[in-house]
């Protein structure tokens, strides 16, 4: 019995410098990759005050709660591709965009930082949302192109912070008041999304 | 890492400083603005013209073979009828400020603004205007715009309503901003009708039980706002004004059946006995919820449609059953939930009843206590509806005017469709 124990182990200690071995050679193997993200969307709001004379508007700022996990696969040694899921927490939207994305390796530091591009274009869905009496929220397209820093530890996995543009279309259809046939609104999100992440 | 990666980094982060959400409201909504007509420009309106579209249908009326299908504030659409199938439309009678209508025999009343006028119809091609009660309504209400006759100055003084579209930037929230300026909008009326009112006299028309004219014996009864007033028509054409009954408040229709008259008003239904077609009296009264409130009638069974709406705000949206074998006391049988009732009419056992954007339901009212929906047509509009006595089923909603064959009331059987050529709603 202890034989085959040691026999095991030592096959298993071959097997894991071979591993290594193989790992240090430039011989890429394509595998899975996992990006999750939490971050704020930050953005304003510019409207009309309604009835005023002369017309006023007002300026409020934004910050919504956006939770984001890219899974995909390191195709190439500077290029993964996935799809993206998420939640994004708007004021009166819960919207929960699903998307096609790209993540791409621009530069690499001697630190083992990397400068990250990041492409993600979809539908944001309205599955989550819940809407209040009479009112009717449908989600649309997103966009969110931008640019990360990837810290990389030494166990492969990696520290993301990411800055982007995020753009996501919505429309409201809302109640009707006195003598009103028809009232919807197009929503235009535009932010500046902030995000920390995790990447496997 | 290299320089300008570094800038372009900056440059995103700078470049998003500026991100503004743009949310953009959109509405329409009437616009109500004042118009002033001259009585003299009413009374040389009236022509027949050749016939035009649909566009704004209000009641309809059926007589014979031909049906009228007015068209609000503008006048009456004459239909050969012949073939159900095949409806063709012959002319129409330009008449400002119509909205009801009523025949009997060749002679056809219709209101025109403050006027009662009657026409001689035994040529369609050709209707000629016969005789003319000047200035007997004082006031009345056209798809909830109301007008009034200012005798000082000879005028009708109404409302134009436009549709106007308006867009504004808004907070991206759902907040339902109240904005400025609008105006009184009131809730269409529905209209509703019944199938045969056996009304003793023959060689006169049916009419929709939103209808607030009614013809019955030798006087023409038409209601207003708060009163009925009668028209003696003995000598058909020349209608003479005759007594004035004040009635309430709110009154919206007039259903006369067998030797009474059913007055629906916001509030409640009245009962008048009607023996004496000269002074009708008041039996009783139906009370009820505020709200919009189609009622049609056979033999013992009264059907009351509520429904919610602007101007009927009680969120209701229901079909009762009344029990009116005792006149002098309504008795509630049943309320059953409905979407959105708007007119109805009854076929006994059968009771059609629109519902709006929702359609039209066919329904089996056979037991009282158990109303049977036994079809449910989607994707029309229904407005209100009138059950022949040839299995025809008339209904007019915003799109067009349909006819059903309702042989098999389980499965109504599309027949023809006139279209409404609406540019707006």
């Amino acid at each position: 019995m202890p034989t085959i124990f040691k026999f095991l182990w030592v096959g298993f200690i071959l097997a894991h410098s071979i591993d290594s071995l193989r790992a240090q050679a430039p011989t890429f193997k394509p595998h899975y990759v996992n990006i999750t993200e939490v971050g704020g969307l930050f953005g304003r709001v510019v409207y009309d005050i309604a009835g005023s004379v002369p017309a006023t508007q007002q300026v409020e700022n934004r910050l919504s709660l956006t939770i984001q996990t890219f899974n995909g696969i390191q195709l190439k040694p500077r290029l993964a591709l996935g799809v993206s899921c998420g939640v994004d927490w708007y004021q009166s939207a819960l919207l929960a965009p699903v998307a096609a994305g790209v993540r791409y390796d621009l530069a690499r530091s001697k630190k083992n930082v990397t400068l990250l591009g990041l492409f993600d274009a979809g539908y944001s869905s309205n599955w989550l949302h819940v809407d209040a009496t009479d009112y009717k929220t449908q989600g649309g397209m997103m966009l969110n192109p931008g640019l990360g820093l990837k810290f990389g530890f030494k166990s492969g996995s990696a520290l993301v912070l990411s800055l982007s543009y995020k753009r996501q279309n919505a429309k409201v259809t809302k109640p009707l008041n006195w003598g009103e046939i028809e009232k919807w609104e197009d929503r235009v999100y535009n932010r500046m999304a902030l995000r920390l992440g995790m990447m496997f | 890492m290299n320089k300008p990666l570094l800038f372009s980094l900056f440059l995103v982060c700078l470049l998003q400083w500026s991100c503004t959400d743009q949310c953009t409201e959109t509405r329409k909504y009437k616009r109500f603005s004042p118009v002033t007509v001259s009585l003299a420009e009413i009374r040389q309106g009236v022509r027949t013209e050749t016939s035009r579209d649909l566009i704004n249908p209000g009641k309809i009326y059926t007589k014979g073979n031909y049906l009228f299908i007015n068209e609000m504030k503008e006048g009456l659409h004459i239909v050969d009828n012949t073939n159900p199938s095949a409806p063709k439309m012959i002319s129409f009678i330009k008449i400002p400020g119509n909205g009801d209508m009523a025949v009997r025999g060749n002679i056809l009343y219709a209101d025109s603004y403050s006027d009662l006028v009657a026409f001689d119809i035994s040529n369609p091609l050709d209707v000629k205007e016969i005789s003319r009660e000047k200035e007997v309504f004082p006031s009345g209400m056209f798809d909830g715009v109301s007008w009034f006759l200012n005798t000082t100055t000879g005028a009708i003084n109404d409302q134009k309503v436009d549709i106007v579209t308006e867009t504004r930037k808004v907070s991206c929230e759902n907040a339902n901003n109240s904005w400025w300026g609008g105006g009184i909008w009131f809730d269409r009326a529905a209209f509703s009708s019944a199938a045969a009112p056996s009304n003793g006299s023959s060689g006169q028309g049916q009419a929709g039980s939103m209808a607030r004219f009614a013809l019955y014996d030798k006087y023409l009864y038409t209601v207003g706002q708060n009163e009925m007033l009668l028209f003696d028509i003995s000598t058909p054409s020349k209608p003479a004004r005759s007594t004035k009954i004040s009635i309430g408040w709110g009154i919206e229709t007039i259903f006369p059946y067998r030797d009474k008259l059913f007055i629906g008003s916001t509030t409640g239904m009245f009962i008048y006995d009607n023996s004496n077609p000269e002074k009708p009296e008041r039996l009783s009264t139906f009370q009820h919820a505020m709200s919009c409130d189609p009622v049609v009638v056979t033999d013992n069974r009264a059907y009351v449609t509520l429904r919610s709406g602007t101007t009927c705000n009680r969120g209701l949206n229901q079909l009762d059953v009344i029990d009116i074998t005792d006149l002098r006391s309504p008795r509630l049988l049943k309320s059953y939930p409905m979407q959105n009732p708007h007119g109805l009419g009854v076929d006994y056992p059968n009771l059609y009843l629109c519902e709006g954007t929702h359609g039209l339901k066919s329904l089996n009212v056979a037991n009282d206590f158990d109303v049977k929906q036994i079809q449910h047509l989607t994707g029309m509009d229904a407005y209100d509806v009138i059950p022949l006595a040839n299995k025809t089923l008339m209904m007019v909603g915003k799109d067009g005017l349909y006819q059903f064959d309702i042989s098999n009331p389980s499965n109504l059987r599309q027949l023809s469709k006139i279209p409404v050529k609406r540019l707006d709603i």
